[in-house]
């Protein structure tokens, strides 16, 4: 049995289903409310190591076989190399460093930022009006502990105000660097379109309404925004959606960088 | 002289990536020591090969490459020799996301462990001014602050113990992982036991409450398997006295 359980199409929700879109691939995917912690109680998982200790927090899982997957640029991936190759990744070695270290760049930098300045605007209400029983119980099925301390400390609003200022900073910064990385009028990131551009344009979707100065000035990098929402693939993702505004829809994500 | 250039410190953590993946293709390279705790990473002549002052970085013909992880994956791609990688897909993405485990939420734990016991205290005989101009060569930020607090010896005990409680989990995790393959991620010899192997080879002595042949068959059995490899004691050789005699000695009475 193969299945892609996914959140809102947001974050890494939005550029998994995105890129089974781009493959072509018949699988079966069921909409889940991270935020309430479906996540963690998945049926038919048998191996769940990669669900339990998800470097990147509340994203979409693929159960194929029991074996739980995760990592939104991993599982695009997959689904590339599941087709014999779909147009995800280019074959030349080079080609692919660079994307796959822009990938990097996007999920050790921006993601937290995004997922950081996402939860506190627009998650945490929630999770403070849980009851203690409710949340107790959700907290309970989060099997790593500082995963569950990430949604404890949403709950409590700690809010370290030198984390909001860095991740404004790296949203600011990272719309820049596409600007920059489009200055010689090329479409796509890598030139081709790839991961880069599903990755790239799922996490910064939302600062658009939440960060909007961040985009201000930054001509090419909207107009790419703009290109990579009307694809077939991103549109078909995006009418997945559930709630009215899923570019809101955050569970607490990826840990910013602890060490080095 | 080859056509590719390595850039590198120890067989140890990230500089040992590249160099064992190289060994492991059978592609020659000339080899570069940058000596950290000399900060040679930040001196002018490294900076222009590399302007983040990271160790390792490869030059293959006009290119430059950075990222122990990614560069391993590009090695693999490029150069003939033993695949690294697993050719069916799930076994691909069980080879990165074990990659990325260990890049970002364990291997930073033994690094935390690793710069507050050995590489701050190898430098705090040097004067303070020495040590504070050293740090202002760093170019990016984050490394600057990493350097900081090891050369201050400013990390919390409530930092050190998440870094302990992580290393301990992450050792329960790879134990059960080696107990449903032969190696890591699959039952090919890949990427993954190559970048892990560089960050857990030390463990049965340093941390040898959590890691030894009575509590962790399995780790024990591929870290045996690992060590045997020809590449692996190749790359070993390469080493300065302190971390080949290290890992001599963790590894080579247990394996005659």
């Amino acid at each position: 049995m193969t299945m892609l359980y996914h959140g809102e199409p947001n974050g890494p929700s939005l550029s998994v289903l995105a890129a089974l879109y781009e493959s072509g691939l018949a699988i079966e995917t069921q909409p889940i409310d991270l935020l309430a912690g479906e996540r963690h109680a998945l049926p038919d998982v048998t191996d769940s190591a990669a669900l339990d200790y998800a470097v990147e927090g509340e994203g979409p899982v693929l159960v194929v076989d029991g074996e739980a997957m995760s990592e939104a640029v991993f599982l695009a991936q997959y689904f590339d190399e599941a087709t014999g190759g779909c147009g995800l990744q280019p074959s030349d070695p080079y080609a692919r460093w660079q994307m796959l270290m822009w990938c990097r760049q996007a999920t050790e930098r921006l993601s937290p930022a995004v997922a950081y300045l996402g939860n506190l605007a627009w998650s945490q209400k929630r999770l403070a009006a849980m009851s203690p029983a409710e949340f107790d119980k959700l907290a309970n099925t989060i099997v790593s502990e500082d995963q569950r301390k990430r949604w404890q400390d949403l709950r409590d609003d700690v809010v370290d105000a030198a984390k909001v200022e860095d991740s404004k900073t790296k949203v600011a910064q990272f719309a820049a660097r596409v600007e920059a990385q489009l200055a010689d009028g090329r479409a796509w990131l890598m030139g081709p379109f790839s991961i880069a551009d599903l990755e790239t344009f799922a996490w910064l979707r939302s600062m658009r309404e939440l960060e909007a100065d961040a985009f201000a000035g930054q001509a090419r990098c909207l107009a790419w925004m703009a290109r990579v929402e009307a694809r077939p693939s991103v549109q078909k993702a995006l009418a997945r959606a559930t709630a009215d505004t899923p570019a809101r829809a955050f569970a607490p994500g990826p840990e910013i960088n602890r060490w080095g | 002289m080859a056509d590719v250039t390595l850039y590198h410190w120890e067989p140890n953590a990230n500089s040992g990536k590249p160099m064992l993946a190289l060994a492991e293709k059978g592609v020659p390279f000339d080899s570069h020591y940058i000596d950290m705790l000399q900060f040679d990473q930040h001196k002018p002549e490294y900076l222009a090969v590399n302007p983040q002052g990271t160790i390792p970085a490869m030059i293959h013909g006009d290119r430059v490459l950075t990222e122990s992880t990614a560069i391993m994956e590009y090695v693999d791609d490029a150069f003939p020799g033993p695949d690294l990688m697993p050719a069916d897909p799930r076994d691909r993405w069980r080879v990165r996301w074990w990659m990325k485990f260990m890049d970002q939420w364990l291997g930073p734990s033994f690094s935390m462990i690793g710069w507050c016991t050995f590489v701050g205290p190898s430098l705090a005989h040097k004067p303070e001014e020495e040590r504070e101009a050293m740090i202002a060569r760093i170019p990016l930020p984050e490394r600057r602050a990493a350097w900081r607090k090891a050369m201050f010896a400013e990390f919390s005990e409530s930092e050190l113990a998440e870094s302990r409680r992580r290393i301990a989990q992450g050792v329960g995790m790879l134990e059960e992982e080696l107990g449903k393959r032969e190696f890591v991620a699959s039952n090919q010899y890949s990427l993954a036991d190559i970048n892990i192997f560089n960050s857990t080879y030390m463990l049965p002595v340093g941390n040898a409450d959590l890691c030894g042949p009575q509590i962790t068959p399995n780790i024990w059995r591929w870290l045996k398997a690992v060590y045997r490899r020809p590449a692996v004691q190749q790359t070993w050789a390469m080493g300065s006295g302190r971390f080949t005699d290290r890992f001599n000695a963790i590894m080579g009475e247990f394996v005659a």
